[in-house]
């Protein structure tokens, strides 16, 4: 009798568990990430343990033997919360890297619409189109080098969430002090065409420094408030590189 | 752990209601962390923290940049690209020193007056009194044409004009000239011969449009670079557009061009008459445009078309290709890219200008353009780069030239002397018949003696004249009063009088840059020591002189309400630009008739230009029968030429880091380390003359020698060396040669015959 509740139990979560299979499943040409994997594991693991306590504490109980009960209270309380919670840190820490978790506030729209356009000469625009940066492409230049600066990263991508859902922020928005060039110094410093130029040589101190700005001369790295679109991403926009917007 | 309940009270430590309180209070608490100086903590910070931001304009080059400066404590403390100008954000390395300049070592800070040889601290009045005493004994004894001013394409248009009507108007003499003589002279004489009137018919936002570049005696990307950065956008969107360069050189410019022809310097003329040969060959030539809209001339003749076709039979693409050396498949290639594209823009600097054959160099730029239609559509235009941020809007629209009175008018034309002095308010026959000393012939005239007192204002001609050495006697001789930002400058080592100016935000004023865009400088702090605005010092001069009732305005607002109302008499037109518009807009671009027009983006064309009549596509309204003139120009000797004693060629320019003569950026701490003493030589020459990279080397013209540390390179071609115009320790211009174009009268500062030789041999 028990084994047959056990198996009824474990039938149940395995259906409940797929119900929370998100809708990649659907588009079945799509390459499905790790990260997209990850988050479907959590998801599945937060409904089990919920359910799992409900029927083991309210509905199995009486039926269950002691051990037993112990065991699946262990799972879920202790086990599944763990999956749970390592799914969420991965999924922050990682799937908000994506361009894609960018796109899904609506003012990073025109952003993402212009780095995708083929035809725009903004720098982020530049490095998307030329593959110089293969994944992440807005994480990549927006979390600083060095030890704090995932921190940062996720503490600007936090305030940002914050300002969004309480819809505090500047319309249009702006950069919030100054960029750190580090971004751009570890990849281009110390190529011959950096080096070339003698003024990046007297000049790197202020540089490392954030006291001149490299998009200053280089930029701008984003359209300007008034270049800003909301229009539709063109169709170069769904061309689906590394880490890029597939799914769309 | 279990509290234990005890009768006499509530257990040790907090209740939940008060945990929560306490978390909640917390957690409030957090959110004010930014108010309380632990910003860091919760955003970004700027690496230069700043109190308030002001509206502006870079201090340096022609393209006139837009700026936000950052203020701290009263003082600059950052400077950064203003995203709403037309730079969009975008600064040169030298725009972002900008926020050193005013506090970087060598400014002036009081008056000084040579006294035995010796340059002594002095009061403003005692200066003053002695430059007034000056000036009036030598007007009085020698006449008017006996002093003169010498100004400077970085004087806000408030000052050259002032200084313009108080000599011309004033004291009588037209000896008012200035260093865009030695910048741009060339470009204006090739616009009023082409077009009737002066600056360029199109704007920066052409640049956005064409599909063909012809880049031509210029180093966009070091010398202009964010215009060449918005070329650079232009082929990043649209990567079928060509960029065809002509430079001797092959500068950092010439990596990033489809075709480039290395020409050599002085054979322009040849070139450009060759490419039009292709037109003509290859049927490029819009016919409408010859039949409506232009007429022909050879000196003084009118001509047809037809003796334009047999003047040009003459340059052959085969023909020239010998005068220029570059091969006729590139003259062929180049003209056939420039005709078929759908908009064509040229660009050209001191390349063009800065030759004997200068004005003619500039107008067939124009005249390739006008030929082949590539005129008034937007992408379609001829476009040339300036120098320095008001040698446009300031001296030349000013007309603070020798030749010149306002808004293109001419000293020479007796209905344009006497439509100024009505709008001076001046008798009839004030202003002298006579035109003044141009550069060169103004520091001769202090050679000879005939010039007693010159007031030389922000420039620094004791560097940059051609063939220095010659005027420096005259410079001894002579009463000069110079007014600068610095001192010592190689100028101020003649100065009888030295006189401290206020620079860039110390003083107010309005420049017009490259694009005929007029924008204002706001005062944001107060200048150094003792230093005055360069209006200031013009208004008190004026006023010892006894010209004060001439000089009623006086203030940078007054002088500029005055000067577009004066504008307002000519085909330029911007009255419509007032104060209350300039700051609020990132300037305007005249003609601007009225307080409601958007400014002009393309001149001549009816419809878009408010001062052009009819329904054609054109109206050159400069000229009376309303048709711009194709000249017949042909291909002189080259100046100087080589020999065995001088048998390299020798070329001047720039590079990025630097500006002019260094007198601001070889103080500014970003740029100063940097140094620009090198003479590019290539290889296969320093083998020839035993030379080898880093050896201090003589270089020997039939003027003069210059010391410079060889640079072995193949940017420039063998049988050619270059350096640089900065560095006031090794003068150039001591080499340079001094003759000059013969209209424009600018001096040739890109081609003389050299020597090249160790320094040890």
């Amino acid at each position: 009798m028990a084994r047959t509740h056990q198996q009824s139990l474990i039938a149940f979560l395995t259906v409940a568990s797929l119900w929370a299979v998100p809708a990649w499943a659907a588009g079945a040409h799509d390459v499905v990430s790790s990260e997209d994997i990850i988050r479907s594991i959590g998801i599945a693991a937060s409904v089990a343990g919920i359910l799992l306590l409900i029927l083991v504490q309210y509905v199995y109980r009486e039926r269950l033997p002691h051990g037993t009960y112990h065991r699946l209270l262990l799972v879920g309380v202790f086990l599944l919360p763990l999956a749970a919670t390592w799914s969420t840190t991965a999924t922050v820490m990682e799937g908000t890297k994506s361009v894609q978790a960018c796109r899904s506030c609506h003012v990073m729209h025109p952003f993402v619409n212009d780095m995708t356009s083929a035809s725009s000469p903004t720098l982020a625009a530049r490095h998307y189109r030329n593959n110089w940066i293969a994944k992440d492409q807005c994480y990549a230049c927006h979390v600083t080098y060095g030890a704090t600066g995932t921190l940062a990263g996720k503490r600007d991508g936090f305030r940002h969430w914050l300002h969004y859902v309480t819809n505090t922020y500047p319309d249009p928005i702006q950069y919030v002090g100054s960029y750190a060039n580090s971004n751009c110094l570890s990849c281009h410093q110390g190529t011959e065409k950096w080096e070339r130029v003698k003024s990046h040589q007297t000049l790197v101190g202020e540089l490392w420094a954030d006291r001149i700005a490299c998009i200053t001369c280089h930029g701008p790295p984003h359209p300007l408030p008034r270049e800003r679109t909301v229009a539709v991403a063109s169709r170069d926009a769904s061309r689906g590189t590394a880490g890029g917007l597939h799914g769309q | 752990m279990i509290i234990m309940p005890s009768d006499s009270d509530k257990p040790h430590g907090l209740t939940r209601r008060e945990l929560v309180r306490l978390l909640g209070t917390s957690a409030g608490l957090a959110c004010l962390a930014p108010l309380a100086g632990c910003g860091s903590f919760w955003e970004r910070q700027a690496a230069i923290p700043v109190d308030s931001w002001h509206k502006g304009v870079c201090r340096f080059c022609g393209t006139g940049c837009g700026v936000m400066i950052g203020l701290k404590d009263n003082k600059v403390a950052d400077v950064k690209g203003d995203d709403d100008a037309h730079n969009r954000g975008r600064l040169c390395i030298k725009g972002l020193a900008t926020r050193d300049i005013l506090y970087s070592e060598g400014r002036a800070l009081h008056p000084m007056i040579r006294k035995n040889g010796e340059l002594q601290r002095a009061s403003w009045d005692e200066a003053m009194t002695l430059v007034t005493q000056r000036f009036k004994e030598a007007i009085q004894t020698h006449g008017p044409d006996s002093v003169a001013f010498y100004g400077s394409g970085q004087l806000y248009t408030q000052e050259s004009y002032t200084a313009n009507k108080l000599f011309k108007a004033g004291i009588g003499t037209n000896n008012v000239d200035g260093n865009p003589r030695l910048c741009m002279a060339s470009a204006v004489t090739g616009y009023t011969t082409t077009f009737g009137k002066d600056e360029p018919a199109g704007c920066y936002e052409d640049i956005d449009h064409a599909e063909c570049f012809f880049i031509t005696g210029s180093n966009t990307l070091e010398c202009h670079p964010i215009i060449w950065e918005r070329v650079r956008d232009r082929k990043r969107s649209h990567p079928t557009t060509k960029i065809i360069l002509v430079d001797p050189r092959k500068t950092p410019t010439a990596r990033h061009v489809d075709l480039h022809l290395p020409i050599l310097p002085g054979t322009d003329v040849s070139l450009y008459n060759a490419m039009i040969h292709v037109f003509l060959e290859e049927n490029f030539i819009d016919a409408d445009m010859v039949e409506h809209y232009l007429s022909f001339q050879e000196g003084e003749q009118k001509r047809t078309f037809d003796d334009f076709k047999r003047h040009i039979a003459k340059y052959q693409p085969e023909t020239a290709a010998k005068t220029c050396g570059v091969t006729a498949r590139d003259i062929r290639k180049a003209a056939f890219l420039f005709a078929s594209s759908k908009a064509t823009l040229s660009l050209w600097t001191m390349g063009l200008n800065q030759q004997v054959q200068g004005t003619a160099s500039n107008r067939l730029v124009s005249a390739m353009h006008l030929l082949t239609g590539h005129f008034g559509r937007p992408g379609a235009t001829p476009f040339s780069l300036t120098g320095q941020p008001n040698a446009c809007g300031g001296v030349r629209d000013t007309g603070s030239l020798a030749h010149a009175l306002p808004n293109g008018r001419l000293v020479a034309n007796p209905k344009h002397r006497e439509e100024m002095e009505d709008l001076w308010k001046v008798p009839r026959g004030r202003i002298s018949p006579k035109p003044g000393y141009h550069t060169v012939a103004l520091f001769d005239a202090m050679n000879r003696g005939a010039v007693k007192c010159c007031l030389v204002m922000c420039t620094n001609p004791g560097q940059t004249l051609p063939n220095v050495t010659a005027y420096r006697e005259g410079m001894e001789k002579t009463f000069l009063v110079v007014v600068d930002a610095f001192h010592p400058t190689e100028t101020t080592k003649f100065a009888d009088v030295v006189l401290p100016a206020a620079l860039w935000v110390e003083k107010e004023g309005v420049t017009g840059n490259t694009e005929r865009r007029y924008h204002l400088y706001p005062k944001l702090v107060d200048p150094p020591g003792e230093a005055k605005s360069d209006l200031e010092i013009l208004v008190d001069l004026a006023t010892r002189l006894g010209h004060g009732d001439l000089i009623v305005t006086r203030t940078p607002r007054d002088v500029w309400d005055e000067w577009r109302k004066v504008s307002a008499h000519s085909k330029y037109n911007f009255e419509g630009i007032t104060y209350e518009r300039l700051q609020k807009e990132r300037g305007i671009l005249w003609p601007c008739p009225t307080e409601t027009h958007p400014g002009t983006k393309r001149r001549y064309v009816p419809g878009q230009d408010p001062m052009a009549s009819g329904t054609g596509r054109f109206d050159f309204y400069g000229k009376p029968d309303g048709r711009a003139v194709v000249w017949l120009d042909h291909q002189e000797e080259p100046l100087d030429l080589y020999t065995n004693e001088y048998p390299l060629i020798f070329n001047t320019g720039r590079i990025l880091e630097h500006w002019h003569t260094m007198t601001i950026t070889g103080q500014a701490p970003t740029l100063k380390d940097i140094h620009p003493d090198y003479l590019e030589i290539h290889p296969y020459d320093a083998n020839r003359f035993k030379i080898t990279d880093g050896d201090p080397v003589i270089v020997k013209s039939r003027r003069g020698e210059v010391e410079l540390r060889a640079r072995l390179s193949d940017i420039v071609q063998p049988g050619m060396v270059f350096a640089t115009m900065h560095s006031a320790r090794h003068l150039i211009n001591q080499a340079t040669h001094d003759a000059h174009d013969p209209f424009s009268k600018q001096p040739a500062f890109k081609r003389c015959a050299v020597s090249v030789r160790t320094k040890t041999a």
